[in-house]
Protein backbone atom coordinates (compact mmCIF):
# COMPACT_ATOMS: atom_id res chain seq x y z
CA UNK A 1 0.00 0.00 0.00
CA UNK A 2 2.73 2.40 1.04
CA UNK A 3 4.67 2.02 -2.17
CA UNK A 4 1.49 2.46 -4.17
CA UNK A 5 0.90 5.85 -2.61
CA UNK A 6 4.51 6.75 -3.09
CA UNK A 7 4.15 5.99 -6.75
CA UNK A 8 0.90 7.85 -7.15
CA UNK A 9 2.56 10.81 -5.47
CA UNK A 10 5.37 10.78 -7.97
CA UNK A 11 3.62 10.02 -11.19
CA UNK A 12 0.19 11.48 -10.87
CA UNK A 13 -3.22 10.05 -10.36
CA UNK A 14 -4.10 7.45 -12.96
CA UNK A 15 -0.81 5.62 -13.42
CA UNK A 16 -0.43 2.06 -12.30
CA UNK A 17 2.71 0.54 -10.88
CA UNK A 18 5.25 0.14 -13.61
CA UNK A 19 5.94 -3.36 -14.88
CA UNK A 20 9.61 -4.17 -14.51
CA UNK A 21 11.56 -5.05 -17.66
CA UNK A 22 12.34 -8.42 -16.05
CA UNK A 23 8.74 -9.36 -16.81
CA UNK A 24 10.38 -10.99 -19.85
CA UNK A 25 11.48 -13.87 -17.60
CA UNK A 26 7.92 -14.53 -16.44
CA UNK A 27 6.57 -14.29 -19.99
CA UNK A 28 9.37 -16.52 -21.26
CA UNK A 29 8.46 -19.21 -18.74
CA UNK A 30 4.78 -19.03 -19.63
CA UNK A 31 5.70 -19.47 -23.30
CA UNK A 32 8.09 -22.34 -22.53
CA UNK A 33 10.98 -20.43 -24.06
CA UNK A 34 14.11 -22.60 -23.61
CA UNK A 35 16.40 -19.62 -24.10
CA UNK A 36 14.79 -17.75 -21.20
CA UNK A 37 14.77 -20.82 -18.95
CA UNK A 38 18.47 -21.28 -19.62
CA UNK A 39 19.09 -17.59 -18.89
CA UNK A 40 17.30 -17.89 -15.54
CA UNK A 41 19.65 -20.72 -14.58
CA UNK A 42 22.75 -18.92 -15.78
CA UNK A 43 21.93 -15.62 -14.12
CA UNK A 44 19.99 -16.41 -10.99
CA UNK A 45 20.79 -19.98 -9.93
CA UNK A 46 24.34 -19.41 -8.58
CA UNK A 47 23.16 -17.13 -5.79
CA UNK A 48 20.51 -19.63 -4.71
CA UNK A 49 22.96 -22.54 -4.84
CA UNK A 50 25.42 -20.61 -2.67
CA UNK A 51 22.76 -19.73 -0.18
CA UNK A 52 21.52 -23.31 0.15
CA UNK A 53 25.04 -24.69 0.43
CA UNK A 54 25.81 -22.24 3.22
CA UNK A 55 22.65 -23.27 5.02
CA UNK A 56 22.95 -27.04 5.51
CA UNK A 57 22.06 -28.00 1.93
CA UNK A 58 23.79 -29.30 -1.18
CA UNK A 59 23.59 -28.92 -4.95
CA UNK A 60 20.85 -31.58 -5.21
CA UNK A 61 18.69 -29.64 -2.76
CA UNK A 62 19.31 -26.47 -4.75
CA UNK A 63 18.33 -28.22 -7.97
CA UNK A 64 14.96 -29.27 -6.51
CA UNK A 65 14.24 -25.91 -4.89
CA UNK A 66 15.03 -23.98 -8.07
CA UNK A 67 12.98 -26.30 -10.25
CA UNK A 68 9.96 -26.16 -7.92
CA UNK A 69 10.18 -22.39 -7.75
CA UNK A 70 10.29 -22.04 -11.52
CA UNK A 71 7.25 -24.31 -11.87
CA UNK A 72 5.37 -22.15 -9.35
CA UNK A 73 6.19 -18.98 -11.27
CA UNK A 74 5.10 -20.68 -14.49
CA UNK A 75 1.81 -21.74 -12.88
CA UNK A 76 1.08 -18.32 -11.47
CA UNK A 77 2.14 -16.60 -14.66
CA UNK A 78 -0.13 -18.86 -16.70
CA UNK A 79 -3.15 -18.44 -14.44
CA UNK A 80 -3.04 -15.03 -12.93
CA UNK A 81 -1.02 -13.00 -15.35
CA UNK A 82 1.73 -12.42 -12.78
CA UNK A 83 3.04 -8.88 -13.20
CA UNK A 84 6.54 -8.22 -11.99
CA UNK A 85 7.05 -4.76 -10.49
CA UNK A 86 10.52 -5.55 -9.12
CA UNK A 87 13.73 -7.16 -10.42
CA UNK A 88 13.40 -10.90 -11.06
CA UNK A 89 16.60 -11.51 -9.11
CA UNK A 90 15.23 -10.35 -5.75
CA UNK A 91 11.84 -11.96 -6.30
CA UNK A 92 13.29 -15.31 -7.33
CA UNK A 93 15.86 -15.40 -4.56
CA UNK A 94 13.27 -14.66 -1.87
CA UNK A 95 11.02 -17.42 -3.18
CA UNK A 96 13.82 -20.00 -3.25
CA UNK A 97 15.07 -18.94 0.14
CA UNK A 98 11.67 -19.18 1.77
CA UNK A 99 11.08 -22.57 0.18
CA UNK A 100 14.43 -23.88 1.43
CA UNK A 101 13.85 -22.61 4.95
CA UNK A 102 10.50 -24.37 4.97
CA UNK A 103 12.18 -27.62 3.93
CA UNK A 104 14.69 -27.23 6.77
CA UNK A 105 11.92 -26.49 9.21
CA UNK A 106 10.01 -29.61 8.24
CA UNK A 107 12.95 -32.01 8.06
CA UNK A 108 14.89 -31.05 11.18
CA UNK A 109 12.14 -29.82 13.41
CA UNK A 110 14.71 -27.14 14.00
CA UNK A 111 13.67 -23.67 14.92
CA UNK A 112 14.39 -21.66 11.82
CA UNK A 113 13.67 -18.00 11.78
CA UNK A 114 12.95 -16.61 8.40
CA UNK A 115 14.94 -13.43 8.45
CA UNK A 116 13.96 -11.15 5.62
CA UNK A 117 16.93 -8.93 6.35
CA UNK A 118 16.92 -5.54 4.74
CA UNK A 119 13.53 -5.97 3.12
CA UNK A 120 10.68 -4.16 4.70
CA UNK A 121 7.07 -5.05 4.26
CA UNK A 122 6.36 -2.51 1.59
CA UNK A 123 9.15 -3.75 -0.60
CA UNK A 124 7.74 -4.96 -3.92
CA UNK A 125 9.93 -8.05 -4.07
CA UNK A 126 8.84 -9.09 -0.62
CA UNK A 127 5.17 -8.57 -1.36
CA UNK A 128 5.20 -10.23 -4.75
CA UNK A 129 7.15 -13.23 -3.51
CA UNK A 130 4.79 -13.53 -0.58
CA UNK A 131 1.79 -13.51 -2.93
CA UNK A 132 3.45 -16.20 -5.02
CA UNK A 133 4.07 -18.35 -1.94
CA UNK A 134 0.41 -18.04 -0.95
CA UNK A 135 -0.58 -18.84 -4.53
CA UNK A 136 1.52 -21.98 -4.38
CA UNK A 137 -0.04 -23.10 -1.09
CA UNK A 138 -3.48 -22.60 -2.60
CA UNK A 139 -2.61 -24.67 -5.68
CA UNK A 140 -1.37 -27.48 -3.48
CA UNK A 141 -4.53 -27.43 -1.41
CA UNK A 142 -6.75 -27.24 -4.53
CA UNK A 143 -5.04 -30.27 -6.03
CA UNK A 144 -5.30 -32.24 -2.78
CA UNK A 145 -8.99 -31.44 -2.45
CA UNK A 146 -9.65 -32.41 -6.05
CA UNK A 147 -8.40 -35.89 -5.20
CA UNK A 148 -11.02 -36.07 -2.43
CA UNK A 149 -13.91 -35.63 -4.85
CA UNK A 150 -15.99 -38.62 -5.87
CA UNK A 151 -15.32 -40.21 -9.26
CA UNK A 152 -18.46 -38.74 -10.85
CA UNK A 153 -17.35 -35.18 -10.10
CA UNK A 154 -13.76 -35.89 -11.07
CA UNK A 155 -14.81 -37.31 -14.44
CA UNK A 156 -17.20 -34.49 -15.15
CA UNK A 157 -14.64 -31.80 -14.31
CA UNK A 158 -11.94 -33.57 -16.30
CA UNK A 159 -14.25 -33.64 -19.32
CA UNK A 160 -15.46 -30.07 -18.79
CA UNK A 161 -12.03 -28.50 -18.69
CA UNK A 162 -10.55 -30.71 -21.36
CA UNK A 163 -13.29 -30.38 -23.95
CA UNK A 164 -14.25 -26.80 -23.03
CA UNK A 165 -17.56 -26.73 -24.91
CA UNK A 166 -20.31 -27.68 -22.45
CA UNK A 167 -22.52 -28.97 -25.29
CA UNK A 168 -19.89 -31.49 -26.27
CA UNK A 169 -19.24 -32.47 -22.67
CA UNK A 170 -22.95 -33.18 -22.22
CA UNK A 171 -22.94 -35.26 -25.39
CA UNK A 172 -19.87 -37.24 -24.40
CA UNK A 173 -21.32 -38.04 -20.96
CA UNK A 174 -24.75 -38.72 -22.41
CA UNK A 175 -26.54 -36.15 -20.25
CA UNK A 176 -28.44 -32.97 -21.06
CA UNK A 177 -26.67 -29.63 -21.39
CA UNK A 178 -28.54 -28.15 -18.43
CA UNK A 179 -27.69 -31.11 -16.25
CA UNK A 180 -23.98 -31.02 -17.16
CA UNK A 181 -23.84 -27.30 -16.47
CA UNK A 182 -25.58 -27.66 -13.10
CA UNK A 183 -23.39 -30.63 -12.16
CA UNK A 184 -20.28 -28.64 -13.00
CA UNK A 185 -21.21 -25.81 -10.66
CA UNK A 186 -22.13 -28.20 -7.87
CA UNK A 187 -18.86 -30.12 -8.21
CA UNK A 188 -16.81 -26.91 -8.03
CA UNK A 189 -19.11 -25.90 -5.18
CA UNK A 190 -18.20 -29.10 -3.37
CA UNK A 191 -14.53 -28.32 -3.94
CA UNK A 192 -15.10 -24.81 -2.56
CA UNK A 193 -16.54 -26.35 0.59
CA UNK A 194 -13.66 -28.81 0.95
CA UNK A 195 -11.16 -25.98 0.60
CA UNK A 196 -12.93 -23.84 3.19
CA UNK A 197 -13.11 -26.69 5.67
CA UNK A 198 -9.47 -27.73 5.35
CA UNK A 199 -7.25 -27.13 8.39
CA UNK A 200 -4.78 -25.01 6.40
CA UNK A 201 -7.47 -22.69 5.01
CA UNK A 202 -6.83 -19.96 7.56
CA UNK A 203 -3.24 -19.53 6.40
CA UNK A 204 -4.34 -18.72 2.87
CA UNK A 205 -5.21 -15.03 3.23
CA UNK A 206 -8.82 -15.20 2.09
CA UNK B 1 -23.49 -21.68 0.63
CA UNK B 2 -26.58 -23.20 -0.97
CA UNK B 3 -26.61 -25.13 -4.25
CA UNK B 4 -28.32 -22.12 -5.80
CA UNK B 5 -25.34 -19.93 -4.96
CA UNK B 6 -22.88 -22.15 -6.78
CA UNK B 7 -25.14 -22.25 -9.82
CA UNK B 8 -25.29 -18.47 -9.68
CA UNK B 9 -21.46 -18.28 -9.51
CA UNK B 10 -21.22 -20.39 -12.65
CA UNK B 11 -23.80 -18.33 -14.51
CA UNK B 12 -22.07 -15.12 -13.54
CA UNK B 13 -18.68 -16.39 -14.70
CA UNK B 14 -20.16 -17.71 -17.94
CA UNK B 15 -21.75 -14.31 -18.61
CA UNK B 16 -25.26 -15.75 -18.60
CA UNK B 17 -26.92 -13.27 -16.22
CA UNK B 18 -29.12 -10.35 -17.24
CA UNK B 19 -28.04 -6.79 -16.45
CA UNK B 20 -30.31 -6.69 -13.39
CA UNK B 21 -29.06 -10.01 -12.13
CA UNK B 22 -25.48 -8.84 -12.50
CA UNK B 23 -26.25 -5.74 -10.49
CA UNK B 24 -27.82 -7.85 -7.72
CA UNK B 25 -24.89 -10.23 -7.78
CA UNK B 26 -22.30 -7.51 -7.49
CA UNK B 27 -24.21 -5.81 -4.70
CA UNK B 28 -24.26 -9.03 -2.77
CA UNK B 29 -20.50 -9.36 -3.26
CA UNK B 30 -20.11 -5.98 -1.61
CA UNK B 31 -22.37 -6.63 1.34
CA UNK B 32 -22.10 -10.36 2.09
CA UNK B 33 -18.59 -11.38 3.19
CA UNK B 34 -19.30 -15.12 3.16
CA UNK B 35 -20.74 -14.91 -0.32
CA UNK B 36 -17.74 -12.97 -1.51
CA UNK B 37 -15.25 -15.40 0.03
CA UNK B 38 -16.98 -18.44 -1.44
CA UNK B 39 -17.12 -16.77 -4.85
CA UNK B 40 -13.39 -15.92 -4.70
CA UNK B 41 -12.52 -19.54 -3.93
CA UNK B 42 -14.91 -20.79 -6.62
CA UNK B 43 -13.36 -18.52 -9.22
CA UNK B 44 -9.80 -19.46 -8.29
CA UNK B 45 -10.69 -23.15 -8.36
CA UNK B 46 -12.10 -22.72 -11.87
CA UNK B 47 -8.91 -21.00 -13.04
CA UNK B 48 -6.82 -23.70 -11.41
CA UNK B 49 -8.78 -26.52 -13.08
CA UNK B 50 -8.61 -24.76 -16.40
CA UNK B 51 -4.83 -24.66 -16.07
CA UNK B 52 -4.24 -28.13 -14.59
CA UNK B 53 -6.63 -30.00 -16.86
CA UNK B 54 -7.07 -27.72 -19.87
CA UNK B 55 -3.33 -27.07 -20.29
CA UNK B 56 -2.19 -30.53 -19.32
CA UNK B 57 -0.11 -31.13 -22.44
CA UNK B 58 1.39 -27.67 -22.42
CA UNK B 59 2.30 -28.07 -18.74
CA UNK B 60 4.02 -31.39 -19.23
CA UNK B 61 5.96 -30.04 -22.22
CA UNK B 62 7.13 -27.19 -20.02
CA UNK B 63 8.16 -29.52 -17.21
CA UNK B 64 10.07 -31.79 -19.60
CA UNK B 65 11.91 -28.82 -21.07
CA UNK B 66 12.71 -27.44 -17.63
CA UNK B 67 13.85 -30.85 -16.43
CA UNK B 68 16.30 -31.14 -19.30
CA UNK B 69 17.78 -27.66 -18.82
CA UNK B 70 18.05 -28.11 -15.06
CA UNK B 71 19.72 -31.49 -15.42
CA UNK B 72 22.24 -30.16 -17.90
CA UNK B 73 23.03 -27.11 -15.78
CA UNK B 74 23.67 -29.09 -12.62
CA UNK B 75 25.64 -31.83 -14.34
CA UNK B 76 27.92 -29.20 -15.84
CA UNK B 77 28.26 -27.56 -12.44
CA UNK B 78 29.23 -30.84 -10.84
CA UNK B 79 31.78 -31.54 -13.55
CA UNK B 80 33.35 -28.14 -12.92
CA UNK B 81 33.52 -28.69 -9.17
CA UNK B 82 34.70 -32.31 -9.20
CA UNK B 83 36.85 -32.84 -12.26
CA UNK B 84 37.86 -36.29 -10.97
CA UNK B 85 38.29 -37.89 -14.32
CA UNK B 86 40.61 -35.16 -15.53
CA UNK B 87 42.74 -35.24 -12.37
CA UNK B 88 43.12 -38.99 -12.45
CA UNK B 89 44.20 -39.15 -16.03
CA UNK B 90 46.59 -36.29 -15.42
CA UNK B 91 48.34 -38.18 -12.62
CA UNK B 92 48.37 -41.28 -14.66
CA UNK B 93 49.83 -39.32 -17.52
CA UNK B 94 52.61 -37.95 -15.35
CA UNK B 95 53.56 -41.32 -13.98
CA UNK B 96 53.33 -43.37 -17.07
CA UNK B 97 54.31 -40.94 -19.77
CA UNK B 98 57.01 -43.06 -21.27
CA UNK B 99 55.01 -46.24 -21.35
CA UNK B 100 51.98 -44.52 -22.81
CA UNK B 101 53.88 -43.20 -25.81
CA UNK B 102 54.48 -46.76 -26.89
CA UNK B 103 50.89 -47.65 -26.06
CA UNK B 104 49.44 -44.73 -28.00
CA UNK B 105 51.57 -45.54 -31.02
CA UNK B 106 50.45 -49.13 -30.83
CA UNK B 107 46.84 -47.98 -30.58
CA UNK B 108 47.13 -45.85 -33.68
CA UNK B 109 48.76 -48.69 -35.56
CA UNK B 110 45.95 -50.99 -34.48
CA UNK B 111 43.34 -48.44 -35.52
CA UNK B 112 44.95 -48.08 -38.92
CA UNK B 113 44.43 -51.71 -39.65
CA UNK B 114 41.16 -52.41 -37.89
CA UNK B 115 39.16 -49.63 -39.49
CA UNK B 116 38.89 -47.49 -36.38
CA UNK B 117 35.53 -47.32 -34.72
CA UNK B 118 34.54 -49.48 -31.79
CA UNK B 119 31.29 -49.51 -29.88
CA UNK B 120 33.26 -49.50 -26.63
CA UNK B 121 34.79 -46.11 -27.53
CA UNK B 122 31.34 -44.55 -27.57
CA UNK B 123 29.16 -46.33 -25.04
CA UNK B 124 29.67 -43.86 -22.21
CA UNK B 125 26.02 -43.42 -21.22
CA UNK B 126 24.79 -40.44 -19.25
CA UNK B 127 24.21 -41.45 -15.66
CA UNK B 128 20.56 -41.52 -14.73
CA UNK B 129 18.71 -40.53 -11.61
CA UNK B 130 15.17 -41.82 -11.46
CA UNK B 131 14.97 -41.36 -7.70
CA UNK B 132 14.47 -37.60 -7.74
CA UNK B 133 11.07 -37.52 -9.35
CA UNK B 134 7.74 -36.98 -7.64
CA UNK B 135 6.70 -39.43 -5.02
CA UNK B 136 4.50 -41.25 -7.51
CA UNK B 137 5.36 -44.86 -8.16
CA UNK B 138 7.75 -47.20 -6.47
CA UNK B 139 10.67 -45.17 -5.10
CA UNK B 140 12.57 -48.30 -4.01
CA UNK B 141 12.42 -49.71 -7.51
CA UNK B 142 13.44 -46.38 -9.04
CA UNK B 143 16.50 -46.22 -6.80
CA UNK B 144 17.45 -49.83 -7.58
CA UNK B 145 17.12 -49.13 -11.31
CA UNK B 146 19.25 -46.01 -11.04
CA UNK B 147 22.00 -47.86 -9.16
CA UNK B 148 22.04 -50.88 -11.43
CA UNK B 149 22.19 -48.79 -14.61
CA UNK B 150 24.89 -46.43 -13.33
CA UNK B 151 26.94 -49.40 -12.11
CA UNK B 152 26.66 -50.92 -15.59
CA UNK B 153 24.80 -53.93 -14.22
CA UNK B 154 22.61 -54.04 -17.31
CA UNK B 155 21.03 -57.42 -16.61
CA UNK B 156 19.58 -56.13 -13.37
CA UNK B 157 18.75 -52.73 -14.83
CA UNK B 158 16.86 -54.43 -17.65
CA UNK B 159 14.77 -56.48 -15.23
CA UNK B 160 13.95 -53.42 -13.11
CA UNK B 161 13.06 -51.33 -16.16
CA UNK B 162 10.74 -54.10 -17.32
CA UNK B 163 8.93 -53.80 -13.99
CA UNK B 164 8.69 -50.01 -14.31
CA UNK B 165 7.38 -50.31 -17.86
CA UNK B 166 4.64 -52.65 -16.75
CA UNK B 167 3.06 -49.82 -14.77
CA UNK B 168 3.97 -47.09 -17.19
CA UNK B 169 4.40 -48.60 -20.66
CA UNK B 170 4.44 -45.27 -22.53
CA UNK B 171 7.11 -43.58 -20.42
CA UNK B 172 9.66 -42.40 -23.00
CA UNK B 173 12.50 -42.13 -20.51
CA UNK B 174 12.08 -45.70 -19.24
CA UNK B 175 11.78 -46.99 -22.80
CA UNK B 176 14.89 -45.12 -23.84
CA UNK B 177 17.06 -46.57 -21.08
CA UNK B 178 15.49 -49.96 -21.59
CA UNK B 179 16.68 -49.80 -25.19
CA UNK B 180 20.23 -48.96 -24.05
CA UNK B 181 20.35 -51.93 -21.69
CA UNK B 182 19.21 -54.10 -24.60
CA UNK B 183 22.06 -52.85 -26.79
CA UNK B 184 24.48 -53.60 -23.98
CA UNK B 185 23.07 -57.12 -23.70
CA UNK B 186 23.18 -57.65 -27.50
CA UNK B 187 19.39 -57.75 -27.83
CA UNK B 188 19.54 -55.53 -30.88
CA UNK B 189 16.14 -56.17 -32.43
CA UNK B 190 14.31 -55.22 -29.25
CA UNK B 191 16.44 -52.12 -28.77
CA UNK B 192 16.04 -50.92 -32.33
CA UNK B 193 12.25 -51.29 -32.40
CA UNK B 194 12.01 -49.01 -29.36
CA UNK B 195 14.59 -46.52 -30.61
CA UNK B 196 12.91 -46.33 -34.01
CA UNK B 197 9.68 -45.33 -32.28
CA UNK B 198 11.31 -42.74 -30.05
CA UNK B 199 13.36 -41.21 -32.85
CA UNK B 200 10.20 -40.56 -34.84
CA UNK B 201 8.42 -38.93 -31.90
CA UNK B 202 8.72 -35.38 -30.63
CA UNK B 203 10.09 -36.04 -27.15
CA UNK B 204 13.34 -34.69 -25.77
CA UNK B 205 14.84 -38.10 -26.54
CA UNK B 206 14.29 -38.26 -30.29
CA UNK B 207 17.82 -37.24 -31.30
CA UNK B 208 19.38 -39.32 -28.57
CA UNK B 209 17.42 -42.27 -29.89
CA UNK B 210 18.99 -41.75 -33.33
CA UNK B 211 22.44 -41.70 -31.79
CA UNK B 212 21.83 -44.96 -29.96
CA UNK B 213 20.31 -46.52 -33.05
CA UNK B 214 23.62 -45.75 -34.76
CA UNK B 215 25.54 -47.24 -31.84
CA UNK B 216 23.46 -50.39 -32.04
CA UNK B 217 24.43 -50.76 -35.72
CA UNK B 218 28.06 -50.05 -34.84
CA UNK B 219 28.11 -52.78 -32.21
CA UNK B 220 26.83 -55.21 -34.87
CA UNK B 221 29.51 -53.91 -37.25
CA UNK B 222 26.87 -52.73 -39.72
CA UNK B 223 28.91 -49.70 -40.59
CA UNK B 224 27.02 -48.52 -43.66
CA UNK B 225 23.72 -48.47 -41.77
CA UNK B 226 25.45 -46.76 -38.87
CA UNK B 227 26.69 -43.99 -41.17
CA UNK B 228 23.27 -43.45 -42.72
CA UNK B 229 21.73 -42.94 -39.29
CA UNK B 230 24.53 -40.68 -38.07
CA UNK B 231 23.88 -38.36 -40.97
CA UNK B 232 20.31 -37.79 -39.75
CA UNK B 233 21.45 -36.33 -36.40
CA UNK B 234 20.93 -32.55 -36.50
CA UNK B 235 23.55 -30.00 -35.49
CA UNK B 236 21.76 -28.90 -32.34
CA UNK B 237 21.56 -32.43 -30.92
CA UNK B 238 23.49 -33.14 -27.71
CA UNK B 239 25.34 -35.98 -29.36
CA UNK B 240 26.19 -34.16 -32.58
CA UNK B 241 29.91 -33.87 -31.78
CA UNK B 242 30.14 -37.52 -30.83
CA UNK B 243 28.30 -38.41 -34.03
CA UNK B 244 30.73 -36.36 -36.06
CA UNK B 245 33.68 -38.04 -34.36
CA UNK B 246 32.31 -41.48 -35.08
CA UNK B 247 31.53 -40.54 -38.65
CA UNK B 248 35.13 -39.42 -39.16
CA UNK B 249 36.41 -42.68 -37.76
CA UNK B 250 34.17 -44.66 -40.05
CA UNK B 251 35.29 -42.77 -43.14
Amino acid sequence: MLSFFKFVGNKGFMSQKKIHEDQKYVDGLVNNNAFIIQAIYDKFAPKVINYIKQNSGDADNAQDIIQDTIITIYNQGSQKGLQLTCPFDAYFFLLCKRKWLNVLKKSNNKEVTINEETLSKDDDAYQLSFETSVFEDKQKLFNQMFQKLGDACKDLLQATFKIKSMEEVAKSLNVSYAYARKKKSLCIGQLTKLVKESPTFNQLNY
Amino acid sequence: MEEQDYILFENYLAGDLSADQILDFENRLKTDQNFKQAFTIYKQLSTNLEHEIGNKNKNSDFKANLDGISHKYFTKLEDQEHPIAVKKSFNFYKLAIAASIALVMGFFAYNQFSGGANYSDFNTHDTIDFSVRDAEGNIGLLIKTTKAFNNKDYKKAKAYLEELLQDDPDNVEYNFYYAITNIELDEFAKAETILDDISQGSSAYNNKAKWYLALSKLKQEKEAECKTILLTIPKDADDYNQALKLLNKLE
